[in-house]
């Protein structure tokens, strides 16, 4: 009996040190190979060569009605400029689960772009929202709260000026409603936006590379 | 190869497929083989933990007394299946982007517990080794198939986004069949998966029965001639 448990803790200490030794071996590698695909991310909205800050470091957190909080906002600056301000964001108003998008905006409000990181929409429908699936998400690009105005910030379907993907009227004006929210919030904090200072990381990360458990 | 590792590949490919036969591991195996390239991904991460957890059974199996062999199985397969995560995390990072989601599943996969079970606690080394080989190609075989099925019928493409598995080279892999938004929406969605799942057990049931039909046609006639 005594030396069957003491198989089995053996088994499981030797079960630790393997995983905490291989835990200290890639968790600085895991970190920055995170911090890379963030960035990677937020370079598809706004390129590299247009800001010189350390975009990645250059966040904080904000809460934003009628979405999911908290939201992360990046910043991005050249010779200390602003110049475009990221938004990652998560509304849970899809049609299955939530849809977490990235809004780019210029500093006159306008959108420069939007892209979708996650969503379990339906396949062959509401996953029409993925830029390599449909254009779908492009037509957002260029507008403002203004243009066309905040009423009409909705999928035609349901009145609004925006297209409606055909059989999913809910992922649409999901995608919609959270754009224009991030642009009802910009435009109430654009003064003090760019002046926040930036917070450290993995406060709202929860993939950050600290923790063990996947 | 001899008889016994060629027995081996039989059971694990054809005669006592985890997939087809068994039916083991079907969480993970309905659950990603929407399209080709996920089941091909799975079915490679599959493949490489239940090769290695087979080696490690077999290896610590005179060390492990039959009350304790369960939890012992059941832990080993865990810490595997965590270092292939982290591994794969740090060094291949966008495989890891596609496959993330994938690789904890493996533990929810029976077919591992079972072949530690059933053979890597009862084998050498070596015979383990081709045993998790074996049975790990034909899980894979089974996900490969359904992914490609459902792809082709509910899609119109066959290995879309190869890239992210396989790297740039592969984009040229993609093959489309039916012009865009055509395809049956049902094969995608979860009922696809297990009406294609039922399909090819009976297609592989019929094939089973013709062979046995023919080969007991073949006696009867030689006992006749006879």
């Amino acid at each position: 009996m005594l030396k069957t448990l003491s198989t089995l803790g053996l088994i499981g200490l030797l079960a630790a040190a393997l995983l905490s030794g291989v835990h200290l071996a890639t968790r600085d590698r895991i970190a920055s190979e995170q911090q890379r695909q963030a960035l990677a991310t937020l370079n598809q909205l706004v390129p590299e060569s247009e800001y010189d800050n350390q975009l990645i470091e250059d966040r904080f957190n904000a809460s934003i009605s009628g979405l999911a909080a908290p939201s992360t906002i990046y910043r991005a600056r050249m010779d200390d400029e602003p110049v475009a301000l990221l938004a990652d964001v998560t509304t849970a108003d899809g049609y299955s689960g939530d849809i977490r998008l990235l809004v780019a905006l210029a500093t006159d409000g306008e959108v420069i772009g939007v892209r979708v990181l996650e969503h379990r929409e339906t396949p062959g429908l509401g996953d029409q929202i993925e830029l390599k699936r449909s254009d779908w998400i492009r037509q957002f690009d260029g507008k403002s709260l203004g243009e066309p105005p905040a009423q009409a910030w909705a999928a035609d379907r349901r009145g609004g000026a925006f297209d409606t993907l055909s059989s999913a009227t809910i992922t649409s004006s999901a995608v919609t409603e959270a754009v224009k929210n991030v642009l009802a919030w910009y435009s109430a904090n654009r003064d003090n936006a760019f002046g926040i200072t930036a917070e450290p990381r993995n406060t709202s990360n929860a993939k950050s590379g600290d923790t063990g458990n996947p | 190869m001899n008889a016994g590792s060629r027995e081996i590949w039989r059971q694990g490919l054809w005669d006592n497929n985890p997939g087809l036969v068994q039916l083991l591991g079907l969480c993970p195996l309905l659950a990603v083989t929407g399209t080709a390239v996920n089941g091909l991904g799975l079915g490679l991460a599959t493949l490489f933990v239940l090769v290695i957890s087979n080696l490690a059974v077999s290896v610590m199996r005179g060390m492990i007394r039959p009350e304790i062999r369960i939890p012992v199985f059941v832990l080993v397969i865990a810490t595997l299946v965590t270092v292939v995560d982290l591994v794969m995390q740090a060094w291949f990072s966008s495989l890891s982007q596609t496959l993330g989601i994938f690789i904890p599943l493996i533990v929810t996969n029976c077919t591992i517990l079972g072949r530690a079970e059933a053979f890597a606690s009862r084998r050498p080394a070596g015979d383990a080794l081709m045993d998790g080989l074996a049975q790990g190609t034909g899980f894979a075989a089974v996900l490969i198939v359904l992914g490609a099925g459902r792809e082709i019928i509910g899609h119109g493409t066959l290995m879309a986004d190869a890239h992210l598995l396989l790297g740039d080279w592969a984009r040229a892999l993609e093959i489309t069949f039916l012009p865009q938004q055509t395809g049956l929406l049902l094969a995608v969605l979860p009922p696809g998966a297990f009406i294609g799942l039922g399909l090819m057990v009976a297609a592989r049931n019929r094939i089973v029965r013709r062979r046995a039909e023919r080969t007991e046609a073949a006696m009867q006639s030689r006992a006749q001639a006879a």
